[in-house]
């Protein structure tokens, strides 16, 4: 099973590919757990449909049968793995984090216009705020918003490079 | 006599009327072009960004394996080298400058799933519309053309190879239709086989010692009710999601609310107010505005790429009404 997901995660080797395709092909199981771990990727991307009844139907067959869905718990499993493995350094993170903050807040620039002590009113023209080009400091929030963005679902991968690009300023201008 | 008139009239608007209907359906048509060819083709090729004065060149790969994985790398050839790799829907930045790692989970791919939804969008916000022929990286293109109906969102100008759909270049113009940032390949090839080897990060052994932050990994996308909202939500801009998740660096759980009209996007972040307390700040990158404002004992960040008063509108009119959020 684990060798189907690496398969699907492109983890696995030419040769390697062969021989689960050789397998899937020979065992109706596998194959099963092929068109099933397929389907649950599309749903979970929102790619199918479900029927109308389908919460319905599962909530029936969870009641008769208890053991159907028992060929998720290695799955579920690996899920847990990962869940462990990161709360495990999740506590690396808070401390890199708390680092982070000290030792590069988010002082104001030179140059850039303070702020008004108090938050300003709703309406506030721009133009009293001057636009400085990002320092690179702002990064993390440029990848984790290209996720969402449609331009993504257009042009692929290229405008993450607004995330990761130079911080530096180029040099002779 | 008179009576002719009307008729008259509407034989000469109707055509009109029909041409501009045709052109945007013509226009919203190859949008869905370019996302699937984007998604589905393999293609290798080099490309260049450019924004303000400066351009930068990036390599890029992308290719599907028969067993419906989907891979993607993107690198620097300029200054600091950096890598992205898209493995489905896993999106890892190598930083080898800083020894560090950014794993994100992406969120399913919204199209085609959401596309009619997107696409109406689109066509709500935007006077679409197809107008000629060009020439990108030896590829014969169509340039299809996207013309805000308010200050509030940029324009865009995309050309798709003219057979397969693929863009090959994408602008985004400001108010004054001037480039604002541009994504263009200069050589390209499409189709072939791919090798896994060349989707693989070149740092991948390298990085098992580099600070991996892969907390987004697992804590992204837990759907939430953060009890934030806007009062002046701008027009056109519908709420695409609302989570919490955790941003690479932060040790707190932060908000996280996407808006879009179908083709920009903007993102609120709000999180504790870190100390010292951050002063208001605008920024940009390419097309990209980021706006962080204190509220209350809250730091607001939003990140969006549209113009600067779009970003601020919603950062200004952002309220917590309560809830279970906070």
């Amino acid at each position: 099973m684990d060798k189907i997901s690496q398969w699907m995660d492109g983890e696995l080797s030419g040769h390697e590919t062969q021989n689960q395709i050789t397998r899937v092909k020979q065992d109706a199981e596998l194959h099963r757990s092929w068109g099933l771990f397929h389907l649950i990727g599309d749903v979970m991307r929102g790619e199918r449909a479900l029927s109308q009844d389908f919460e319905q139907r599962v909530a029936v067959r969870l009641a008769r049968e208890p053991a159907v869905l028992a060929p998720r718990h290695r799955v579920a499993s690996r899920f847990t793995t990962y869940a462990l493995s990161a709360a495990a350094s999740l506590s690396a993170v808070a401390l890199v984090g708390w680092l982070a903050f000290f030792n590069n807040p988010l002082v104001p620039q030179p140059g850039i216009a303070q702020a008004p002590a108090t938050p300003p009113p709703a309406a506030v023209p721009s133009e009293q705020l001057a636009s400085v080009p990002s320092d690179g400091k702002m990064n993390e929030y440029l990848i984790a918003h290209q996720e969402f963005s449609p331009s993504t679902e257009i042009q692929g991968l290229a405008p993450y490079i607004r995330g990761v690009s130079s911080t530096r300023q180029v040099e002779g201008r | 006599m008179k009576s002719t008139w009307p008729i008259i009239l509407l034989g000469l608007v109707a055509p009109v009327l029909a041409a501009e209907d045709a052109a945007r359906q013509d226009g919203l048509a190859w949008l869905t072009k370019m996302a699937d060819a984007s998604r589905r083709l393999n293609y290798s090729g080099t490309f260049v960004y450019q924004h303000a004065d400066r351009i930068e060149t990036s390599r890029i790969v992308h290719f599907v394996n028969p067993a419906g994985g989907e891979f993607e790398k993107l690198e620097t050839l300029d200054g600091p080298a950096r890598e992205v790799i898209r493995t489905n829907d896993q999106v890892t930045c190598y930083l080898p400058d800083a020894k560090s790692v950014i794993i994100e989970k992406r969120s399913a791919r919204r199209f085609p799933a959401q596309l009619p939804e997107q696409m109406s969008g689109v066509a709500d916000n935007y006077v679409v519309s197809v107008t000629g022929m060009d020439r990108v990286a030896g590829y014969d293109c169509q340039v299809v053309v996207l013309e805000p109906k308010d200050k509030l969102r940029y324009g865009h100008q995309f050309c798709a190879e003219a057979r397969s759909g693929l863009p090959l270049r994408a602008r985004t113009l400001s108010e004054k239709s001037q480039p604002l940032e541009s994504f263009a390949f200069t050589e390209l090839k499409i189709g072939g086989n791919f090798s896994r080897d060349q989707v693989r990060s070149r740092y991948a052994a390298k990085s098992r010692d580099w600070k991996v932050d892969h907390s987004a990994l697992v804590l992204r996308d837990v759907p939430a009710d953060t009890g934030w909202t806007l009062t002046r939500q701008p027009a056109g801009f519908k709420k695409l999601t609302e989570l919490k998740r955790s941003i690479a660096g932060r040790a707190v759980m932060v908000s996280h609310i996407v808006y879009s009209d179908g083709l920009a996007a903007v993102s609120v972040f709000i999180e504790p107010l870190p100390k010292p307390s951050p002063a208001q700040s605008l920024s940009h990158q390419g097309a990209v505005n980021i706006y962080v404002r204190p509220v209350a004992d809250h730091m607001v960040t939003v990140v969006g790429e549209t113009p600067a008063a779009t970003v601020m509108q919603i950062a200004n009119s952002l309220e917590f009404r309560g809830g279970r959020g906070r």
